[in-house]
């Protein structure tokens, strides 16, 4: 008997609106342009610095503005996703083994969130904001 | 005893009379501890004996009945009636060719599964009489996740990569490699690498992670990429190194 297999596409745009996982695949992939978005935002500050007072100071206000402020909201609750969703993967990526046992997955976690938290104290006090 | 009615909505194709898949209602009068299986095998019993889908032990260990049901991969022996609905829908497991029915075409995963060599190359070849290559419980812990695996395919279903890419090996296969790779026992790893560390292999996979979420025996296969990339990443720099071999 001839077989007559059906082959099912998968759409190549519009998959991920299939099921919740994916969707939230998709948002901590996008985050990711949050991320890059503000390296650009800060790498443009640097550039603006160097071209004198004026400039800069053109700089400072536009990310002090009303948008600036907007921007800057929308930028921090994405990285958070994006952060989020990397350190919550971290155990799956490394195992660290001790005898038979593992070390726990929330205890690898917990440890990216210290470091996380002691670079961010670190920089403030760099910054003479803390 | 508690029975419910649930309409089952199966997706039928038949080859000789379809051109393309349709679903089929069945009701069926079902008791509360029944699986989505026990269902099938009472339609295919008492209601209609052309419908056609895998199956074998009843108890989540050959792998054989995985199908999409209401939108999840699940093994239809795993998946109980209870955590349902009136209306379930029931597919073939997706991104494979549907043979019949809920019968989908595995060739692609047998030959991608032998790709990736899922047997122990020893060091050195032992006779019986030489006795067992031995291990250590530690030694075996590395591993024994990984050889949890029971080919069932849920995880090829839940991974659009696969879907999007059907050159991409895929999760199963990956993670028995990693299995072997980790094994004490086995020196296989430069043997699988250029199938693995390839493009088609660990690279193709973008962390989506659907196929550990699916897994109906907590494999892992997404964590086993990942550990995989590093591994890989790890030789190509030292590769660069004084005395690191070829590229």
């Amino acid at each position: 008997m001839s077989r007559k297999p059906y082959q099912r596409e998968l759409p190549k745009t519009t998959w991920f609106l299939r099921h919740a996982r994916y969707k939230k695949y998709m948002l901590h992939e996008i985050s990711a342009f949050a991320v890059a978005v503000y390296l650009l935002i800060l790498i443009i500050g640097l550039f603006r610095l160097g071209q004198g007072e004026e400039a800069w100071a053109g700089w400072l206000s536009f990310v002090t503005s009303p948008f600036g402020l907007i921007l800057h909201l929308i930028i921090f609750g994405l990285s958070l996703v994006h952060t989020t969703a990397w350190f919550k993967a971290v155990p799956q990526a490394m195992r660290v083994q001790r005898g038979e046992q593992f070390v726990p997955g929330p205890t690898i976690v917990g440890a990216h969130y210290v470091v996380w938290a002691a670079v961010s104290v670190f920089v403030l006090i760099l910054a003479g904001v803390a | 005893m508690s029975e419910r009615t649930i309409e089952l909505e199966v997706l039928r194709y038949r080859p000789e009379q379809d051109s393309e898949p349709w679903f089929q209602t069945y009701k069926v009068s079902c008791p509360e501890e029944w699986v989505v299986l026990d269902a099938l095998n009472y339609v295919k019993d008492e209601l209609d004996r052309t419908l056609s889908y895998r199956w074998s032990c009843h108890m989540f260990v050959c792998g054989s009945c995985g199908m999409v049901i209401d939108g999840e991969p699940k093994l239809a022996c795993k998946a109980f009636l209870r955590d349902y609905g009136n209306r379930i829908r029931i597919e073939p497991l997706a991104n494979f060719p549907i043979e019949r029915d809920l019968v989908i075409v595995m060739d692609d995963f047998m030959e991608k599964l032998e790709s990736v060599k899922p047997y122990l190359i020893p060091k050195e070849e032992k006779s019986i009489d030489q006795g067992e290559y031995l291990q250590t419980p530690a030694q075996l812990k590395a591993y024994k996740q990984y050889s949890m695996c029971i080919n069932c395919m849920l995880c090829y279903s839940a991974c659009p990569q696969y879907g999007l890419a059907p050159e991409f090996i895929g999760p199963a296969a990956l993670a028995l490699a990693h299995r072997y790779n980790m094994d004490s026992r086995d020196v296989g790893r430069k043997a699988r690498e250029d199938t693995v560390a390839s493009h088609e292999g660990i690279w193709e996979c973008s962390f989506v992670g659907a196929c550990s979420e699916v897994c109906p025996k907590s494999v892992d296969p997404a964590g086993a990429i990942q550990q995989v990339k590093l591994t890989s990443a790890i030789d190509y720099f030292t590769s660069w190194l004084p005395g690191g071999g070829s590229r």
